[in-house]
């Protein structure tokens, strides 16, 4: 009565993508493994008609028009956010979501090297404190402490080639 | 492995799937095809909780779970909720609904006509018992009218509008694609109106039924009166790539309007509406539909209470579940029990007193 | 773009049941349960082919998970051939090709309803609780919306309220399974109808668990390290259920949860509800190769 064949390309590239984004947000600041660099599979994991997504590249705004979401003119409109680079005035429009729907908090996508600014993470996810180092100014994480009232607030991918950390709005950073 | 060997779970479900599909025999396409074309009703009320429009499948569900309604409705849904939306229909006019039956309790005449269409509303409800003794009932032939009525009927509400006696519709300019579909979002409160209205189409009967007339009795503020009920067969209008709108086939449905009391110098309306032809449900719907703006929260006309309750694969679902093991939780509940009681009897042995109070469970 | 490029081909049954959309749609909603740890998600919960409160939450979040990679363990009140913990399992193998097992230590998802297994969960392991009722507050209010306020507010007093007026009726506080408890100091969650016996084996685990219903269309989740705590007061400690001192009289293992079995005459015997615990302690009696993992209860005490 039930058949079923055996995943394809597609759907195994999904799966492996949301597991390594789910276990980077499980785990601050660990790196996990994408499957593919860059944010295609993830468009592809997450992102669908029911979304609005917004990307700063002609060619993420074409992927995302690609995966039937709406694609938003402004960041603030936006539930999956996709940046090259950042930028302080996106940042600032981030959608927050509110304390009856924390979930309506944006993911923020981000390109950014896994190396520079050394951090102390704490919070769920990690056994007493973690350290990273990401290509981010102290002024992203001072910002993000004035937008993100817990539990609203945002949270980020950080993708380096197919490496991703996951930075959740419960973790606490400090800026060594 | 003596441990094992006394439980046993896989091959016990599995024999017991076997005995119930034992008792209802082979299923072919004759018996799927007798069951589509005999029950017509039945089929209807079964498409129309399933929220899915296919005789066929509906008929096959029926043959497949004996005619155990709740599963024939759970095998539907989750048929249906893995295929792909592949077009979004326009919204169906009451104006343009090939209408068979069409009658209205708030005026003797109405514009258009009362038309009584197929009904058994004014039969004499008495078993054909001859046919037990084979004597085949074969219905007598319908007189035909000397003018046949118009297909289409105009909506009694837009007449009262014109009049002033219903408030002018606050017409959306929606796109089809943004209205909120309750089956690939959650149903959140206060509920959108596209989705209260979807909740009740997929509603159970009886469940809608039961709350409808709870209301009608006097647990709701206003008591219905049919504006209009309508059952009739509405194309489903789509638009194909190219641009041009084409019907893709017929649905039959069923609305109805009720109305009760002024409000704001209008007459309030209730609304409803569902896939096939299902009068008793679209009024009882319409009827909570009217009742839930003033709901006290709580109460079988709140929105939240009736929507939650009347959702058939949920209600039926959560029921049957309590047949499944609760010993661990039993088990929980037994410990606080047998330890607050050692601690009663303790109290009393040292001679102090303990405030007897009633047992009770937790609310939690 | 081509009609080509929209469509793919057509298929019976999508891989793992569930179509792409409602996956992404668990997925997007995971991540945020993972964000706000204890927080009810709401999601739209697609119709499974099972019906609704035997397990239909937890089956869509597996369904999201599991690849052919997989290795999935189901029970049901601590057991793996409870008829419907196997309906379940047999169900997720049949639409993913995943494997099963009823060995913990071998099970990259387990999913469960209304236990946490004894042995302790690794790192890369992951728990997925069936979830009848996904609200705390349900018993002080049952509208769902004022419930969401209540939560929105972080107020729990009413809920407080509740157990205080327990101890002073009974002694003790009276709630059964289901202890609520306060996650990441912030939202309070049911932990699912697990025993107090298993609620201190969340707090700070190694593992990740999502906790979610499909009748009521919620989801949360418990990352690894992150605390969990019941709602007690400091004076009153926290009771897990009285069952260090009892014996299983099959496996003769003993400090679990048991399952309690009436004699006749009067009496009980009593069985480790692990039911694959006690298998392996029979299997070491008799002297088989058997690896029974760390336990998060030692001698009957927690000690994770």
């Amino acid at each position: 009565m039930l058949t079923v064949a055996p995943p394809d390309a597609v759907e195994l590239r999904a799966n492996a993508t949301f597991e390594a984004l789910m276990w980077s947000l499980s785990r601050p600041g660990d790196v996990r493994t994408l499957p593919e660099a860059g944010f295609g599979a993830i468009v592809e994991t997450l992102v669908d008609l029911e979304c609005a997504a917004y990307a700063d590249t002609p060619e993420m705004r074409a992927r995302i028009v690609a995966s039937g979401a709406m694609l938003a003119e402004k960041v603030s409109a936006a539930d999956h956010v996709f940046l090259s680079e950042l930028d302080s005035a996106d940042i600032a429009e981030l959608n927050c979501g509110s304390a009856l729907y924390p979930d309506d908090g944006a993911t923020l996508v981000l390109a950014c090297a896994h190396q520079g600014q050394r951090l102390r993470l704490t919070g769920p996810g990690i056994n007493g404190s973690k350290d990273v180092t990401l290509a981010v100014s102290p002024g992203f994480w001072a910002m993000r402490d004035m937008l993100c009232i817990y539990p609203e607030g945002f949270d980020i991918f950080f993708v380096d080639g197919t490496s991703v950390i996951g930075i959740p709005r419960s973790t606490k950073v400090e800026v060594l | 492995m003596a441990y094992v060997a006394t439980r046993g779970g896989e091959k016990a479900i599995e024999q017991a799937e076997r005995l119930f599909r034992q008792d209802l025999g082979t299923i072919d396409a004759a018996r799927v095809e007798t069951i589509r074309s005999t029950m017509p009703y039945l089929i209807d009320r079964v498409m129309g909780e399933a929220s899915l429009y296919d005789e066929e499948l509906a008929a096959l569900a029926l043959a497949q779970t004996g005619g155990e309604l709740s599963e024939a409705v759970l095998v539907l849904r989750a048929w249906r909720t893995t295929q792909p939306r592949l077009a979004i229909s326009r919204p169906v006019q009451q104006h343009e609904i090939l209408t068979q039956r069409r009658i209205s309790a708030a005026f003797k005449d109405i514009p258009g006509g009362q038309i009584l269409g197929p009904t058994l509303d004014y039969s004499h409800r008495v078993l054909a018992t001859d046919v037990l003794e084979g004597k085949p009932f074969a219905p007598p032939e319908v007189d035909k009218a000397a003018s046949p009525a118009p297909a289409q009927q105009p909506s009694l509400a837009e007449w009262q509008r014109q009049q002033g006696l219903v408030a002018p519709a606050n017409a959306s300019d929606v796109a089809p694609e943004d209205i909120p579909d309750l089956t690939r979002e959650p149903l959140l409160f206060p509920a959108s109106r596209a989705h209260r209205l979807q909740s009740l189409a997929r509603a159970e009967t009886g469940g809608v039924l039961a709350l409808g007339y709870a209301a009608m009795r006097g647990y709701g503020n206003a008591h219905p009166t049919v504006n209009e009920l309508r059952i009739g067969e509405a194309n489903v209008v789509v638009r194909h790539p190219r641009g041009t709108e084409f019907s893709a086939g017929r649905v039959r449905v069923s609305q109805a309007e009720v109305t009760s009391k002024e409000k704001g110098g209008y007459l309030e309306l209730g609304f409803a509406a569902t896939f096939g032809w299902n009068e008793v449900k679209v009024i009882a719907a319409a009827t909570l539909d009217l009742n839930s703006d003033e709901a006290p929260v709580g109460s079988a006309v709140h929105e939240e209470f009736y929507l939650y309750h009347t959702e058939s694969v949920e209600a039926s679902g959560f029921c049957i579940h309590f047949k499944l093991p609760h010993y661990v939780t039993f088990q929980s509940i037994l410990d606080a029990m047998r330890d607050a009681k050692a601690k009663k009897a303790a109290a009393e042995a040292k001679g102090e007193t303990y405030v007897a109070e009633p047992e009770e469970e937790p609310a939690l | 773009m081509s009609l080509a490029t929209l469509t793919k081909d057509w298929a019976a049954t999508s891989y793992g049941f569930l179509d792409a959309s409602a996956k992404r749609e668990l997925r997007r909603k995971m991540l945020k349960a993972i964000a706000v740890p204890g927080c009810q998600m709401p999601y739209a919960s697609r119709e499974v082919p099972m019906a609704r409160g035997w397990g239909t939450g937890g089956l869509q979040v597996t369904l999201t998970l599991v690849n052919p990679t997989s290795v999935v363990k189901v029970i049901d009140q601590g057991a793996d051939d409870g008829v419907n913990a196997a309906s379940i399992r047999r169900f997720i193998s049949r639409v993913s090709g995943a494997s099963e097992t009823w060995d913990t230590l071998g099970a990259s998802i387990v999913q469960s309803r209304h236990r946490i297994p004894e042995e302790m969960m690794r790192e890369d392991q992951i728990l997925v609780l069936q979830v009848p009722n996904p609200e705390p507050l349900r018993g002080v209010e049952p509208n769902i919306s004022i419930a969401r306020q209540m939560h929105a507010d972080a107020d729990y007093g009413k809920l407080w309220l509740t157990l205080y007026e327990q101890i002073v009726r009974k002694g003790r506080i009276m709630q059964g399974a289901s202890y609520p408890s306060m996650v990441n100091g912030r939202h309070v969650m049911t932990p699912s109808p697990i025993p107090r016996w298993d609620v201190p084996k969340l707090n700070m685990a190694r593992h990740l668990t999502f906790l979610s219903a499909g009748r009521e269309k919620r989801l949360h989740a418990v990352p690894p390290y992150t605390r969990v705590e019941p709602l007690v007061f400091s004076d009153r400690p926290y009771l897990v259920e009285d069952h260090a001192d009892l014996t299983c009289r099959r496996s003769g293992v003993q400090g679990f949860f048991m399952n309690e079995l009436p004699q006749d005459g009067g009496g009980s015997v009593f069985e480790v509800s692990d039911s694959n615990l006690g298998i392996k302690a029979l299997n070491k009696t008799e002297g088989a190769p058997t690896e029974i993992g760390e336990t998060w209860y030692r001698n009957g005490e927690y000690s994770a």
